[in-house]
C-alpha cells in the first residue's frame, strides 16, 4: 500500500477552462489502470499532472504517502510513453533507449547491458543501430516503451501510445505491452479514447467525463454495470429511450414507447419516480421469431413492430437498424439467426426488449 | 531482468530547477534589451523634447517642443519629410511592379532559366546598400561610362539617383515576398475563370492580382521602409537633396546638433514603424490565405507570354549584373570614363588596367578595414546566432510568464531603422568607456538591430521540433541544459548555421546602423566606401566595395557547397 499513487481533490484550470475537477483517485501499486473517454474529458491533463508537466490548481498528488506537487519530472522517475513517440530523431535506437541511464550517469558497458536486454525483451536487437525514422510504427513505439522502462521506473505513464497504428498491431502491441507489465509488476496508468483498448488490458477503468470521474470499475462491471447514461452511451454501443417513470414503466406520452421495467433493476438503480432514460445493449434485444411461442413469457408492452432500414454486416454478427415509431433501435444477432429468419431491409419485423435487460438512469 | 538490480541507478541530482533556470534566461533577456534597445530609444525620444543642443551638456533638463518647431519652421529641413516621402512612394510603385513581374515569371510561366534570374536577383542582398548608388555614378554620373559615350547632359544625383538606387535596393526584397505569394496562391482559381471565357488579360487583372493582394500590399510596405530608412544610397548620390536619413547624419556629424537629430529620428520612426506595422498585418493575412495550398501543376505558357516574360526578366537581370559590373569594372581600370573630352577612346580607356584604386592607404583609408570588418562579423555571426538560439527555444519551447511581452521585445528592433538605433547608441553610452568608440558598440548594435529575423527564423524551426521530444528528454532526467544541448541544439542545426550566414553577412554590409558608430580607433569597410567617394576616390569606393562583395558571396557559396554536401536543404 505504501507504493500507492493518490490524487487527493485535484483540480486544474486553464483560465476559464476547467479541465479536471476535484478527482479523488487511488492507483494501487502494480495495478494496471485506464483513464477513458471522449477528447477533451481531462485525461490527458490528469496524466500530465500526474507526471508533472503541469501543476494542479488545486489540490494533490500523493506517492508513498509524500505530496509530490512540487517535484520536478526529472525527479519523479515515472516513465513516459507519449502518442507521438518522441524518439529522438538524431540518436540511435540504443542512444534512445540509453538516454535515461546516461542522464543518471551509469557507466558505459552497463547502459550497454541494459539496452540489449531491452531491446532482446521487445525483439529489435537488430534495429540498435538504426535512428527513428528507418522503423515502422510499431518498431517506435517499442522503442519507445522500452526506452520509458530503461531506468526501471516504479510507475508507467502512457498517453494513447497506439493510436497512431493501425488495428491489427495494435491488438498485437497491447498484448505486448499487457506482457511486460505482467513481468515486471510495474505500476501502468493508461489513456484512450479506445474502448475496447480499455476494456481488454486494465485491471480497472477509469470512465471521464468533462473533467469528471463518471465510473472507476473492473472492465466487466463498466460494460454490464454503467453507472451513469455517459457511461452506457460511451462504452459499447445502447439504445436509450426517456420517458416518465412511474412504478414499473417508463411512459414517453410524445413517441408513445412504453416499456415495462422489472422491478429489480428499478430496484439497483435507486430510482423512484420522475424523468429517466432507459438503455438496452443490442444484443439483448431479440426478434420475435427466435424466441419459442411461449406468449405469456412476454410483456405485451415491451413487443414493438417497425421497418428494418439498414442491415450491416459487421464480421461476427449483423447489425440491425430497425425504425420503430420515428426512433431507431439497433439490434445485434449472430450471421446464423439472420440466416434463419430472411431479414430483408424494407421488412416489418417484430421485435421484444425483455424488461429485465435494460439499465435506468435518472435524467 | 535480474540484471538490472545489479546496475546502479542513481536519482536524478539536479541542482537549480528548470523553472529557475527559464526565468534567470529571460531576466537576462530582458535587461540586454532594456539596456540596448529601449534605453537608448528612450534617449532619443528625451533629447528630442530636451533642451539641449549636445550631449555633452550634463543632461538634457525641462521638456520642450523647442526642436520639432525648429525642425517644421526651417524650410530646407522640413523638405526633408516630404523629400523622403517623394522617394518612397515612387520607389514602392515600381519596385514593387518589378518585383511582381519577375515573380509572376517565376511562379507561373514556363520559360528558361528561372535559377538563373533568381540567383541574379539576390545578388543585391549580399552587398552594402550603397553600391547601387555607386553604379549609377560610375555609369551616369559626371564622369560615367555612359555619360562621357553618349555625350549625356543630365545629372544623375539628387532624387532621380536616389529612386533608381532604392528600387534596385529593395527589388530582391519585394521578390521573396512575392515569390512566396504567388507561388502558393490557388491557381484553380485561374482556370475556373478560363473556363468560363475570360481571356488571360482578364484573368489577370481580375483573378491573378486580386488574389495576391495581400503579398502587393505586404511587399510595397517593405519596399516603402527600406526607402525610407536608407543612408547609404542617398548620401552618395543625393547631392543637395536631402531626406530624412541624410539630414539625421548632418545634423549630427555636420552640426554636432544631436537634439536635431534625434528630433528627425523621431519624425522617420512614425512612417517607417507605420511601414513595419503594415506590412507585418498583410503577411501574417497573406499567410493565411496560403497556407496549405498545394503548388499545381503549370501549363506550359503560350510563345508570347513566354516572349514577355523572358524579356522582362531578362532585362532585369542583366540591369543588376550590369551594376554590379560597372563597380568591379571601375575599380579595375586605370582611368574610368576616361577622360573628358576624349569620350570617343572610351573602349581605350575601358581597357586600360590597374590596381591602383586598390591602394587604400594612398587615399587616406586602409585595407585594415576590411579586416574589422570581418573579425567584428564572425563575433557578431557566434553571439548573434548563439543568442537567438536560446531566445527562440525559450520563448517557443519553454512558454515562459511575460512570453508574450519578450515576443513583442523582439520583433521591435526590426521596426526601428538602423540610423535610428545608432544615434540611440551614442547618446545612450557616450559615457560608458568601454563601449563608446569601440567595437563592442558595433557588435551589440548590429546584433540587436537584426535580432528580429533571426529569431524568427529560429522560432520556425523550434515550432518543428515536437514539443513531446523536450518533455521526453524532461522525464527521462534531462535538466534544461541537457536538454538543450543534447537534443534541441542538434536537431536546430540547419536553422543555426543559417543564421550564423545571415548574421554574418548583415555585419558585413551594413550601413546605417553602424555610420554613428565608426571612428579612428574602429573603422568598418562598409563605412569606409562612403568615405572614399565623399573624397571624391569613386574608384577607390568601388574597390573597396568589391572586395566585400566578393567576401560576401565567397562565404555564401561555401556555406551553401556545405550545406547540400550534407544533404540539408536551405
Amino acid at each position: 500500500m505504501g507504493n500507492d499513487l493518490v490524487l487527493e481533490n485535484l483540480t486544474k484550470r486553464f483560465d476559464h477552462i476547467v479541465a479536471v475537477r476535484d478527482m479523488n483517485l487511488e492507483v494501487k501499486e502494480s495495478e494496471f489502470v485506464c483513464f477513458l473517454g471522449p477528447s477533451g474529458c481531462g485525461k490527458t491533463t490528469t496524466l500530465r499532472i500526474i507526471a508533472g508537466f503541469e501543476a494542479p490548481t488545486e489540490g494533490f498528488v500523493k506517492y508513498k504517502g509524500e505530496v509530490i506537487n512540487d517535484v520536478i519530472p526529472q525527479k519523479r522517475n515515472f516513465g513516459i510513453v507519449f502518442q507521438s513517440y518522441a524518439l529522438f530523431p538524431h540518436m540511435t535506437v540504443a542512444e534512445n533507449v540509453g538516454f535515461g541511464l546516461k542522464m543518471r550517469k551509469v557507466q558505459k558497458d552497463q547502459i550497454r547491458k541494459r539496452v540489449d536486454e531491452l531491446l532482446e525483451l521487445v525483439g529489435l536487437i537488430d534495429q540498435k543501430h538504426k535512428h527513428p525514422p528507418e522503423l515502422s510504427g510499431g518498431q517506435q513505439q517499442r522503442v519507445a516503451l522500452i526506452r520509458s522502462l530503461a531506468t526501471n521506473p516504479e510507475i508507467l505513464l502512457l498517453d494513447e501510445p497506439l493510436s497512431a497504428l493501425d488495428a491489427k498491431i495494435r491488438v498485437t502491441l497491447r498484448a505486448e505491452i499487457k506482457r511486460v507489465q505482467a513481468e515486471l509488476g510495474i505500476t501502468m496508468i493508461y489513456v484512450t479514447h479506445d474502448q475496447e483498448e480499455a476494456l481488454s488490458i486494465s485491471d480497472r477503468v477509469i470512465v471521464m467525463n468533462q473533467g469528471f470521474i463518471e465510473q472507476v470499475d473492473k472492465p466487466f462491471e463498466i460494460y454490464k454495470n454503467p453507472k451513469s447514461e455517459f457511461v452506457a452511451d460511451f462504452v459499447g454501443t445502447s439504445n436509450f429511450f426517456e420517458g416518465e417513470l412511474s412504478g414499473n414503466m417508463v411512459v414517453n406520452k410524445s413517441t408513445g414507447l412504453n416499456f415495462l421495467i422489472s422491478p429489480d433493476v428499478v430496484k439497483t438503480h435507486g430510482i423512484k419516480e420522475g424523468k429517466v432514460s432507459i438503455s438496452i445493449r443490442p444484443e439483448k434485444v431479440h426478434f420475435l421469431e427466435d424466441i419459442e411461442h411461449n406468449e405469456h413469457i412476454y410483456e405485451k408492452m415491451n413487443i414493438k413492430q417497425g421497418e428494418i432500414e439498414v442491415v450491416t454486416f459487421l464480421g461476427v454478427i449483423v447489425r440491425v437498424l430497425i425504425k420503430v415509431a420515428d426512433k431507431h433501435v439497433i439490434v445485434d444477432i449472430t450471421e446464423k439467426d439472420f440466416e434463419k429468419h430472411l431479414l430483408r431491409m424494407g421488412d416489418m419485423a417484430t421485435l421484444y426488449l425483455p424488461p429485465e435487460d435494460f439499465l435506468i438512469f435518472r435524467r | 531482468m535480474n540484471d538490472s538490480e545489479r546496475i546502479k541507478i542513481e536519482p536524478i541530482r539536479t541542482v537549480i530547477p528548470d523553472r529557475a533556470i527559464v526565468y534567470i534566461i529571460v531576466t537576462i533577456f530582458a535587461a540586454f534589451f532594456i539596456i540596448f534597445l529601449l534605453y537608448p530609444l528612450l534617449q532619443i525620444l528625451k533629447t528630442s523634447f530636451g533642451t539641449e543642443e549636445t550631449i555633452f551638456g550634463g543632461g538634457s533638463s525641462g521638456f520642450s517642443l523647442r526642436n520639432y518647431i525648429e525642425y517644421f519652421s526651417k524650410a530646407r529641413i522640413r523638405r526633408s519629410l516630404f523629400n523622403s516621402f517623394y522617394v518612397s512612394i515612387i520607389t514602392t510603385i515600381v519596385s514593387t511592379t518589378m518585383a511582381f513581374l519577375v515573380a509572376y515569371a517565376l511562379t507561373r510561366t514556363t520559360i528558361k532559366g528561372k535559377p538563373f534570374y533568381k540567383a541574379v536577383s539576390s545578388l543585391p542582398l549580399m552587398a552594402p546598400s550603397v553600391v547601387q548608388a555607386l553604379a549609377l555614378i560610375s555609369l551616369f554620373g559626371r564622369n560615367g561610362l555612359i555619360t562621357n559615350w553618349v555625350g549625356g547632359k543630365w545629372d544623375i544625383y539628387g532624387p532621380t539617383g536616389i529612386i533608381i538606387s532604392e528600387i534596385f535596393y529593395c527589388f530582391p526584397y519585394a521578390l521573396i515576398i512575392l515569390i512566396t505569394t504567388l507561388s502558393a496562391v490557388d491557381t484553380r482559381l485561374n482556370e475556373a475563370a478560363e473556363s468560363l471565357g475570360a481571356g488571360p488579360m482578364k484573368v489577370f487583372f481580375k483573378i491573378t492580382i486580386p488574389s495576391a493582394r495581400f503579398g502587393i500590399f505586404s511587399a510595397a510596405a517593405l519596399a516603402f521602409n527600406l526607402t525610407i530608412t536608407d543612408f547609404g544610397n542617398p548620401i552618395v548620390i543625393g547631392g543637395d537633396y536631402n531626406v530624412l536619413a541624410t539630414e539625421i547624419y548632418m545634423q549630427v556629424e555636420g552640426f554636432q546638433r544631436f537634439d536635431l537629430g534625434a528630433t528627425i529620428s523621431i519624425i522617420l520612426l512614425i512612417p517607417a514603424v507605420l511601414a513595419f506595422t503594415l506590412n507585418n498585418y498583410f503577411t501574417k493575412r497573406n499567410y493565411a490565405l496560403i497556407s496549405g495550398a498545394a503548388r499545381p501543376f503549370l501549363r506550359p505558357s503560350s510563345s508570347s507570354k513566354k516572349a514577355i516574360f523572358s524579356t522582362v526578366s531578362i532585362l532585369i537581370s542583366a540591369s543588376i549584373i550590369f551594376l554590379f559590373w560597372a563597380i568591379f569594372w571601375t575599380s579595375i581600370v586605370d582611368v574610368w570614363g576616361g577622360r573628358s573630352g576624349q569620350s570617343r577612346q572610351v573602349l581605350k580607356w575601358l581597357t586600360t588596367f590597374s590596381t591602383r584604386h586598390y591602394d587604400f592607404s594612398h587615399r587616406g583609408r586602409s585595407i585594415s578595414a576590411v579586416w574589422t570588418s570581418l573579425w567584428i562579423s564572425m563575433i557578431v555571426a557566434f553571439f548573434g546566432a548563439w543568442l537567438t538560439l536560446i531566445a527562440g527555444y525559450i520563448v517557443e519551447k519553454r512558454n515562459p510568464r511575460g512570453k508574450q511581452i519578450l515576443y513583442l521585445v523582439t520583433v521591435l528592433p526590426a521596426a526601428i531603422p538602423g540610423l535610428v538605433l545608432g544615434l540611440g547608441y551614442i547618446l545612450a553610452f557616450v559615457k560608458v568607456n568601454w563601449l563608446y568608440y569601440r567595437a563592442s558598440i558595433i557588435i551589440l548594435n548590429v546584433i540587436v538591430s537584426n535580432f528580429t529575423l533571426g529569431m524568427l527564423s529560429t522560432m520556425t524551426n523550434m515550432k518543428n521540433i515536437d514539443i513531446s521530444i523536450d518533455e521526453a528528454a524532461t522525464s527521462l532526467g534531462a535538466d534544461l541544459p541537457k536538454s538543450f544541448f543534447r537534443i534541441i541544439f542538434p536537431l536546430s542545426r540547419v536553422s543555426f548555421w543559417n543564421n550564423l550566414l545571415f548574421f554574418f553577412e548583415r555585419s558585413l554590409v551594413t550601413i546605417s546602423a553602424v555610420i554613428f558608430l565608426v571612428s579612428p580607433r574602429i573603422k568598418l569597410a562598409s563605412i569606409e566606401i562612403i568615405h572614399l567617394i565623399d573624397d571624391g576616390y569613386l574608384e577607390s569606393a568601388c574597390g573597396m566595395a568589391t572586395i566585400v562583395f566578393v567576401i560576401v558571396i565567397a562565404v555564401h557559396v561555401i556555406f551553401i557547397s556545405i550545406f547540400k554536401r550534407r544533404g540539408i536543404r536551405v
